[in-house]
């Protein structure tokens, strides 16, 4: 077990988007998160990485209470996360963006800069290393995004959102990054929208509504589960299958 | 064999093309008070000042993106304490120097912690804020700091002698912001703070820690600068070294050169010293200047953000892309 | 007793009419997010256009408040369009390039009022300088509180504006969520320069009664930026109905510290408390802030 939040509580003024939430995941799967908007997925991953505290509950990474710390401490630890819309440094290359995010791990600016470049062909953006965030693509900022979040050596991966905005090409090349990033070292959870993308995923899909988890299964359970239909995939889904 | 003799006299040519111009510069530079007048040591001594004040408050400024505007304090701060140590424990220069720069770098650690959790506009307003405490305490504890009267050092006029000082300090600024800002790690993390502070924190960017740091390093030298300042014009009071112009002067010069950049400042420190004597020189010494100081920032912000430096670097507007500029400015 | 009754009032009047300074300086913050560095010149410059107004077509001060505010908004919406697009640009923070290009006009501001007038003290007279009405247990000097009466009147009419008429609900929405209005059909530029200009014409009037009350020099306006900063950041920057408060809080300030620490204890006191609040509450002391 890698990652474990326990009765997480988070509220904001009057909402509450996430509502006693509590998730497993196992290291070295790849873990979905589905839900419809504003049900808590994003609001779940600011809380893993410590972008805010929780109002009450824990979070526990590799067994070690890791609520309340600091996010570039969490980062340290080995949980990498992406943003749903990207957050690259505008006014660095791509190789530069990299490589801030090497810092934790390499010992000096020449094995950071190596790391990246290996990241960068990972992630087919070394063509683009030299060149600067503001005259790439938005594509190549989801995919810079990735590469930021892979240059801290996560052990935990945490994938908000990344399919938004592609193509249908595009996102079957997504998925075939993702699927190629899998091994045993590195856990990773998506978050997404598109259905198929995540039971074509993922080992395992916890679905949320209003800050709660309604369900948690394999993913042909999921499909089959009556209350996910009806907080979710609707009368029409159902009625396909 | 002659073509090896060629060949080698032919590289040696290339090395002398190549290091002429910039070892030139550097002679000039290095010998000025023994052939300009006195009139000229001291204004140059200026811009060397300016140009180190402007590059110290670039650092904060422009490398890291929160705009200090009571940057002045600091050179208030470490005139004052060389003025201090001189004349109230009977110290020497040197030592006065570095206690300036160290208690400046601890003050801007210790208010730094609080203030730089503050974001853009409300970090400019606290730092102009407790620029202006700085100079109402100076004025109040007139026991130590003479209050508003002033304080008087031991006259010392060795034009040569500071002029030299100022040269090493504003070198050493540019040398360690080359170091550290454009060259280490630190300056990676400081430009991915300015770009994006949330994701630079999700990279494992300790920011809280860097934020300091920048800030502490970017008040040290303007400790220093006041100290010298203090001992070469003798006489300090809270309008001299804490007046609201001095924090002004850096920003201006700063942004009219280019923020973020290594050079910008020390090319606006010499265009706004240039324009200050000049027009000084056409209309007498007034005010008239301050006018076009403020016209170039708002014409800094408007159209050239990235200052001259950024100018040199992207192409200039034609003029008829400029009228079609502004046009579009006015329209409704 | 007395000494403490006569402080509070002495407060209040003045708090009144910072409140006018205030008002203005919140309502340019929550609508277009400029945080405005000249705010201390626009009442100086109104000053001394009271000021000049006075010494050639002589009369009373207070006849030409109406015509000042005519004239400086009529500067406010002239010089918007180009605080506009220094805030519009993409390429760096908006908020922080309105605060340089604002802090640019107040050095151009003050440099163009030390050349023309150089570092002499100014001041203007009108028929109420001088006279006070008695309360039995305290002085209220007639001047401060025709400053007071102008500063309720002000709000009064601002409040109005803003709660009451089409246009103010439209400022309001506009200053809630711009994207929205935008898309409900408001030119949001237009508010804008709307805003910006009652805010300067109203400064700008409050200009000449500061003038009245103290005295007039090119390089007051620092200690008016300091009065607004302090308001607005009490009252909670963009929250207008907050100004009214800080503004009394201000001027009591002001009052007892000037009273029984000395007044050259006021700015500290003044700093001080202004800083604390950043950092304990940023949001304002109602936390209503933007």
């Amino acid at each position: 077990m890698i990652l474990q939040s326990n009765d997480l509580v988070k509220s904001f003024g009057g909402v509450t988007a996430i509502n006693h939430l509590s998730l497993t995941v196992e290291k070295g799967t790849v873990f979905g998160i589905i839900g419809p908007n504003g049900s808590g997925k994003t609001t779940f991953f600011n809380l893993v990485t410590g972008m805010y505290p929780p109002t009450s509950g824990t979070v526990t990474f590799n067994g070690r209470n890791i609520t309340g710390l600091r996010p570039h401490r969490i980062a340290e630890l080995g949980i990498g996360r992406t943003f749903q819309i990207p957050a690259p440094f505008t006014k660095m290359t791509l190789l530069e963006n990299v490589m801030v995010s090497t810092f934790i791990r390499a010992s000096s600016l020449k094995e950071s800069r190596k790391m990246a470049w290996e990241i960068l062909e990972l992630m087919r953006l070394d063509d683009k290393g030299n060149t600067l965030v503001a005259n790439v693509t938005l594509e190549d900022r989801k995919r810079l995004e990735l590469a930021r979040a892979l240059g801290t050596h996560p052990t935990l991966l945490l994938l908000d959102e990344v399919m938004s905005g592609l193509t249908p090409a595009e996102v079957k090349g997504a998925i075939e990054l993702i699927r190629s990033l899998r091994t045993e070292e590195l856990t990773i959870i998506v978050v997404e929208h598109i259905m198929d993308v995540i039971l074509s995923l993922c080992d395992r899909i916890a679905v949320l509504d209003y800050g709660q988890k309604i369900a948690e299964d394999l993913p042909d359970h999921i499909v089959n589960n009556k209350d996910v239909i009806k907080a979710y995939l609707g009368e029409r889904y159902s009625a396909r299958n | 064999m002659p073509s090896q003799v060629g060949q080698v006299k032919a590289n040696a040519a290339k090395i002398l093309w190549r290091w002429a111009p910039l070892s030139i510069l550097i002679l000039v530079v290095l010998s000025i008070p023994w052939i300009v007048s006195p009139l000229w040591i001291r204004i140059v001594t200026e811009v060397l000042m300016w140009a180190g004040l402007a590059q110290s408050w670039n650092i904060i400024g422009g490398y890291t993106g929160y705009l200090c505007f009571g940057h002045g304090a600091f050179f208030g701060l470490g005139a004052y304490i060389t003025g201090i140590t001189m004349m109230h424990l009977g110290w020497p220069f040197g030592v006065g120097l570095l206690i300036s720069g160290i208690l400046s770098a601890l003050l801007a650690m210790i208010i730094g912690y609080p203030t730089l959790r503050l974001r853009g506009a409300y970090f400019a307003i606290a730092t102009w804020a407790f620029g202006e405490m700085v100079r109402q305490v100076a004025t109040i504890l007139d026991d130590v700091t003479g209050g508003p009267v002033g304080l008087q050092l031991h006259p010392f006029l060795n034009l040569p002698y500071f002029y030299y000082v100022m040269l090493g300090v504003t070198g050493l600024t540019y040398l360690t912001t080359y170091l550290l800002l454009d060259r280490a790690r630190f300056g990676y993390k400081v430009l991915a703070i300015r770009e994006h502070e949330e994701a630079a924190e999700m990279v494992g960017v300790d920011t809280v820690t860097i934020k300091v740091k920048a800030f502490a390093l970017s008040a040290f030298f303007p400790g220093i600068f006041g100290g010298v300042f203090a001992y070469w014009v003798t006489y300090i009071h809270p309008d001299s070294v804490l007046g609201a112009q001095l924090t002004d002067f850096m920003v201006v010069m700063a942004f009219l050169g280019g923020i973020g950049s290594l050079w910008g400042p020390l090319f606006g420190a010499i265009v706004v010293q240039l324009v200050q004597r000049i027009l000084w020189l056409v209309w007498g010494e007034g005010t008239f200047y301050l006018i076009i100081i403020g016209a170039a920032i708002c014409a800094v912000v408007l159209f050239i953000p990235n200052g001259l430096i950024g100018l040199m670097e992207s192409r200039f507007l034609s003029p008829r892309e400029a009228v079609s500029q502004l046009k579009k400015t006015f329209k409704w | 007793m007395e000494l403490f009754l006569q402080t509070i009032i002495d407060g209040l009047l003045i708090g009144g009419l910072i409140i006018v300074v205030g008002i203005g300086f919140s309502l340019c913050f929550g609508v277009m997010h400029i945080v405005d560095f000249a705010v201390g010149e626009w009442v100086m410059l109104g000053a001394y256009t009271g000021y000049i107004m006075v010494r050639y077509f002589g009369h009373d001060p207070m006849i030409y408040l109406p015509i000042i505010f005519l004239i400086f908004c009529g500067v406010g919406w002239m010089i918007y369009p180009l605080i506009y697009r220094a805030v519009s640009g993409k390429r760096h923070n908006p908020v922080i390039m309105g605060l340089v290009f604002t802090f640019g006009i107040s050095i151009m501001a003050k440099g163009g009022a030390l050349f023309i007038w150089g570092f002499h003290l100014h001041s203007i007279t009108t028929w109420l300088s001088g006279k006070s009405i008695s309360l039995g247990f305290a002085m209220v000097p007639s001047l401060r509180f025709s400053g007071f009466i102008f500063g309720i009147l002000v709000t009064i009419l601002f409040m109005t504006f803003l709660y009451k008429t089409k246009l103010g609900i439209t400022i309001r929405a506009t200053a809630q969520d711009r994207d929205t209005a935008n898309l409900l059909g408001t030119d949001v530029r237009k508010v804008g320069a709307l805003v910006y200009s009652l805010y300067a014409g109203v400064t700008g009037m409050s200009g000449v009664l500061i003038g009245t009350l103290f005295s007039i020099h090119a390089a007051m306006g620092a200690k008016y930026c300091t009065l607004a900063f302090f308001v607005v950041v009490l009252a909670g920057m963009g929250y207008v109905p907050g100004v009214i408060l800080a503004a009394f809080i201000l001027g009591l300030l002001q009052s007892f510290v000037g009273v029984y620490l000395g007044g050259r204890y006021n700015q500290i006191a003044l700093f001080i408390v202004m800083y604390g609040v950043l950092l304990i509450t940023p949001k304002g002391i109602l936390r209503r802030g933007i």
